[in-house]
């Protein structure tokens, strides 16, 4: 190896080449810093307030403040439906967090089985991160407490207090208010089905949605508007301070008030006993519903926990159907109750009221042979109101044919659904000519109304049926005596007043024609003869109560077997009506009674209950009470009291059953108002 | 002291000559970048001097002193320390090659007794060193293209694959592109300048796709797109542009970075110091830093470029470009210009190793200053 000579104009060449090159060097740093400095031009003067918005999201997190839910009062300011506090034990997943760890540790401060356990594993792997998993709630206080001390050594669990809902009066408004539930896929559909966004509430846990009745048709009202809590996190997503002047407040759910009363509800569900069916009372002045009872009930508040597959299961299995709102979505025959609005009919068809038709107890015609429940002799219409007799409206109903009726119970109500805010009525049928045609269109033979249908119809049978609403509707009308009432159950939300839902028109029949009807359903009450006169003594002095039984059949007769319920087994007996309004002198309550498969005629089942809750109602009415000095206890009730029973729709040979004839009274009638015992 | 003084023999060897001719402002410099990089890290750990902001100063402190002592150093002892320096660290590469303690998925740290240190940092020096010292007795022709420039080919190959293997690409690349850097301050002929720059382009794509690892793959991937994967590779490229977008102009003020201080930025101390700064003192601090360090940078070419020897001008460009280098590498992969490399941003990131390295580095830069008017003998022994 050479060694390499220098010499003296090589190094001043060597140094001139280091020269241009250190320059190059330099520029080309210098360029590289230029470089730079644009791009933080670029990043921190011309992007800067994208980036500053993103360093914001990074920095501060909203977290989801649940309003409370609105309260639902009845129409004195009494609360059907409230929220109590509720301790909830939740775990949101955080980075590189042992959840098996965690489950485990929770497993040590409150009770959660081996299969809890590996669920809840599961369901906080599988949650999305920073949303909360209910291990818990409705812990007691101990249990709380336990948790918030251990809380900050056990990451991504919290122990809060949210609300529930709670229904002070359980089943009494079960089937009106109904409840709140988990929120379900189906329900996060309903809403991206209509377009529209989902509310981030429905994911936050423990969140409720309304179900059914109230809760349901007014779930955006009650609900409210979500706050949020403005918090500032780290990169780990823990909480490093609150920031509570960016928090914005929830918006609490609207106050809703109905129109029903509590007391009237509660005795209602009380008097129906283990019966099932239903009671409807309504203001037949302004047509504010005071009581929708339908039983048996259900308790509002095991659904709001969730109900257990077995509880779900005997509530929908039993034969008394629970979870069926009775008041307006079970259609029924109205059987006799009906037959004010025939009588209305012939009236305006041009029937002489005073006209009698003879009731031997049974009519032979078009081949088959028409029982009435007793033999009642000659009657005039104002009788046979009085003794719910069946020929009389046979022949009636024969002569004016289905139109005329069918429109008197369209004019007052039957038929039709009122806008009263909930979901769920059934209209049901009132027959006649047009609607036979319609109804048997793929069956031609049958389109046209024949002779022999209109007989049934005058007794509330064959193709009628209506809810127990419309029949409180038409009771209403029929009291009210000239305006069309119709039921509102909304009476104001957060303070505002809420119209009734449907317009109210003039009853198109002239006063003297109901004035001689609403005389018969008196007679009913207060005639010592009336179907239902011991059943509806009110025990108040002349504040009177008036009304009309019925008996719907629920099945044909056999031609051997006897009419009488007694002896066949309970889903087979007659429905139980009874229809009252009072004080007869200026009605105030209208109501509706049914008791389904109640055996006996609508006097024993339907008529005292009916009674007990007029009482009720018209003793917390302030004018009727400055009316009364002092009540009168209610008569005692025989409970062998005569029935009156339906016709059978099938011909039936032989001679009717033998009906026992109504027995004496044996109370004397109410003393006037005023009198001392 | 006048300058007929200073030609007096031997006045320039004593030591309080020498002191006064060290680069005073060169020196305040430094310390501004260093100081500036304690206030960050103050202001990063919640307004403490622990952990970070007061080792820093204590370090920096005394590398300022080791690097003042360095720049008494007569030149000679930096040419005589060039080739055994260079060794040593080649050595020390292979052993980490052989025994070197895993960190992170790398094997980059030797652990001898109490210390715990990177051999690659003593290369970098050792590189310059001997790459300085080759040239200092190389003929301008020779260095312009000739067979011994595989020499200076082959000292910079070594400790670049060596390095590369650990693997830490972004040392590999800094030791190969200083290399690359003196060999074409030396004069190499421009035509191996076009064939190399031709290579690259050749070479590069073909790395990405056969040598480099899956995760240094992904890490250029996310570079064009850090919006791809927010939470995972993109993360600290997205998170330090939020950082310096978010500073704007002026800055969010001292200590009220929320990117840093709620640990949004990664790394906030060190590899992405510049980041954290940006979002406090905004674009009128990255700009001041960035000034600062360009006057260190020309600067010190000045020093290179009055040095009478070869081997000090070589060798303190060569060490201002390594410096350069970490500006650049750094600054862009915090801007999002460059992937991911373990580049610290030197002075201002904390980090003892860097820190020693660039300390030492200008202690020979301050040395080739002080003896810019002594020859370096190229006589016998040029080679070894």
């Amino acid at each position: 190896m050479s060694e390499p000579t220098i010499f003296f104009s090589e190094v001043n060449e060597r140094q001139g080449a280091f020269t241009r090159r250190a320059f190059l060097l330099g520029g080309l740093t210098g360029l590289g810093l230029t470089a730079l400095g644009g791009r933080l031009v670029h990043l921190q003067v011309l992007e800067a307030q994208r980036y500053q918005k993103l360093a914001q999201s990074n920095q501060f997190n909203f977290r989801l403040v649940p309003p409370p839910r609105g309260l639902i009062l009845d129409r004195d300011g009494i609360t059907l439906a409230s929220n109590r506090p509720n301790f909830r034990l939740l775990v949101s997943r955080e980075a590189d967090m042992d959840v098996e760890k965690t489950v485990a540790d929770l497993a040590q401060l409150v009770p959660l089985d081996e299969k809890r356990q590996a669920r809840l594993i599961r369901d906080i792997k599988r949650a999305p991160k920073k949303s909360p998993v209910q291990v818990m709630e409705d812990m007691s206080w101990e249990e709380f407490s336990r948790i918030n001390v251990r809380a900050p050594e056990l990451p991504g669990v919290t122990a809060d207090m949210g609300e529930v809902r709670v229904y002070p009066f359980g089943g009494a408004f079960a089937h009106v208010i109904g409840y709140v539930a988990k929120v379900n896929d189906r329900d996060i559909k309903a809403v991206t089905d209509k377009g529209l966004t989902v509310d981030p509430l429905l994911y936050n846990p423990g969140f409720r949605i309304g179900r059914q009745g109230v809760e349901k048709a007014f779930d955006l009202e009650l609900r409210g508007k979500a706050g949020a809590q403005k918090q500032e996190v780290d990169a780990q997503g823990r909480v490093v301070r609150n920031d509570p002047e960016g928090d914005i407040p929830a918006t609490p759910g609207k106050e809703i008030r109905l129109t029903l009363d509590a007391d009237i509800q509660q005795r209602a569900l009380e008097v129906m006993g283990e019966e099932s069916g239903a009671i409807v009372m309504l203001d037949c002045r302004t047509g504010d519903l005071l009581c929708m009872v339908s039983t048996p009930s259900f308790d509002a508040n095991r659904f709001v926990k969730g109900l257990s597959t077995p509880e779900y299961k005997a509530l929908s299995e039993y034969e008394r159907k629970p979870l069926l709102d009775k008041a307006m979505s079970g259609t029924y025959p109205p059987g006799s109750t009906f037959k004010p609005m025939v009588a209305l009919a012939a009236l305006e068809a041009g029937v002489d009221p005073e006209t009698r038709i003879n009731c031997p107890g049974s009519w032979y015609y078009g081949g088959r042979t028409w029982r009435c429940w007793g033999r009642h002799g000659a009657q005039n219409m104002h009788d046979a109101i009085k003794n719910s007799c069946d020929i009389y409206f046979y022949q009636t109903a024969l002569r004016i044919g289905p139109d005329p009726i069918a429109k008197a119970g369209r004019a007052f109500g039957l038929g039709q659904k009122f806008q009263i805010g909930i979901p769920g009525q059934k209209a049901g049928i009132v027959p006649d000519r047009a609607w036979k045609k319609k109804a048997f269109a793929r069956d031609p033979r049958n389109q046209i109304w024949f002779p022999g249908e209109s007989p049934s119809f005058g007794i509330g049978q064959g193709y009628l049926s209506v809810n127990p609403l419309q029949l409180a509707v038409m009771t209403a009308r029929l009291a009210n005596g000239h305006t069309a009432v119709t039921p509102r159950l909304i009476k104001s939300i957060a303070g505002v007043d809420q119209p009734h839902g449907d317009a109210e028109v003039d009853l198109p029949y002239p006063r003297e024609f109901l004035e001689y009807v609403r005389g018969g359903m008196v007679a009913v009450a207060n005639d010592t003869s009336g179907t239902a006169y011991r059943a509806s003594q009110l025990g108040l002095g002349d504040i009177r109560m008036a009304g009309k039984t019925g008996t719907a059949q629920v099945r044909s007769f056999d031609k051997a077997k006897s009419r009488s319920s007694a002896s066949v087994r309970w889903g087979l007996k007659d429905h139980n009506w009874y229809i009252a309004f009072a004080p007869i002198d200026a009605p105030r309550y209208a109501m509706a009674v049914l008791i389904e498969h109640g055996g006996l005629g609508g006097g024993t089942a339907a008529a005292p209950r009916a009674r007990e809750v007029m009482r009720v109602a018209l003793l917390k009415d302030p004018e009727i009470r400055a009316r009364i000095t002092q009540p009168m206890p209610m008569p005692e009730l025989d409970e062998t009291a005569p029935v009156e029973g339906a016709a059978p729709e099938e011909a039936v040979a032989g001679p009717p059953p033998a009906q026992p004839a109504p027995a004496p009274p044996t109370t004397p009638p109410p003393t006037p108002t005023g009198a001392r015992r | 002291m006048t300058a007929s003084a200073l030609t007096r023999p031997g006045e320039r060897d004593r030591l309080i000559v020498k002191f006064a001719e060290i680069d005073w402002t060169f020196c305040l410099v430094l310390c501004l970048i260093a100081g500036a990089g304690a206030l960050i890290m103050f202001s990063a750990a919640d307004l403490s001097w622990t952990p970070w902001a007061a080792p820093h100063l204590i370090r920096f402190s005394i590398f300022f002193v080791m690097m003042i002592v360095l720049a008494m150093c007569p030149l000679r002892w930096w040419f005589w320390s060039a080739y055994p320096v260079y060794i040593v660290a080649l050595v020390l590469l292979v052993g980490v090659e052989v025994a070197g303690d895993v960190s992170k998925g790398a094997q980059r740290w030797l652990v001898i007794g109490p210390l715990r240190f990177q051999p690659s940092e003593i290369m970098k020096i050792g590189l310059v060193l001997a790459l300085a010292r080759f040239y200092h007795g190389m003929s301008a022709d020779s260095a312009r293209a000739s067979w011994w420039l595989l020499v200076p080919a082959a000292l910079i190959a070594m400790p670049t694959l060596l390095v590369a293997h650990q693997p830490d690409l972004g040392t590999s690349l800094l030791i190969l592109f200083t290399g690359v850097a003196i060999m074409v301050l030396a004069g190499l002929s421009w035509k191996f300048i076009a064939a190399g720059v031709g290579s690259v382009m050749v070479v590069a794509p073909m790395m990405y796709f056969f040598v480099l690892h899956e995760y240094q793959r992904k890490r250029v991937d996310v570079l064009f797109n850090p919006e791809a994967d927010p939470s995972g590779a993109g993360y600290h490229i997205l998170q330090s542009k939020i950082a310096l977008g978010a500073g704007g102009l002026l800055g969010k003020g001292f200590g009220l970075g929320s990117q840093s201080q709620l640990n949004f930025l990664p790394e906030k101390h060190t590899d992405f110091i510049f980041a954290a700064l940006a979002e406090e003192f905004g674009f009128a601090g990255c700009f001041s830093i960035l000034f600062l360090y360009g006057a260190v940078i020309f600067m010190a070419l000045r020093i290179a470029s009055i040095s009478h020897s070869h081997f000090g001008r070589l060798a303190t460009a060569g060490l201002t470009a390594t410096f350069a280098l970490y500006v650049l590498i750094n600054g862009a992969m915090v801007m999002g210009l460059a992937p991911v490399v373990g580049v610290p941003m030197p002075l201002l990131s904390y980090g003892g190793t860097v820190m020693m390295t660039v300390m030492i580095g200008f202690g020979l830069v301050q040395s080739v200053r002080v003896h810019r008017y002594s020859e370096v003998s190229s006589g016998r022994g040029a080679l070894l």
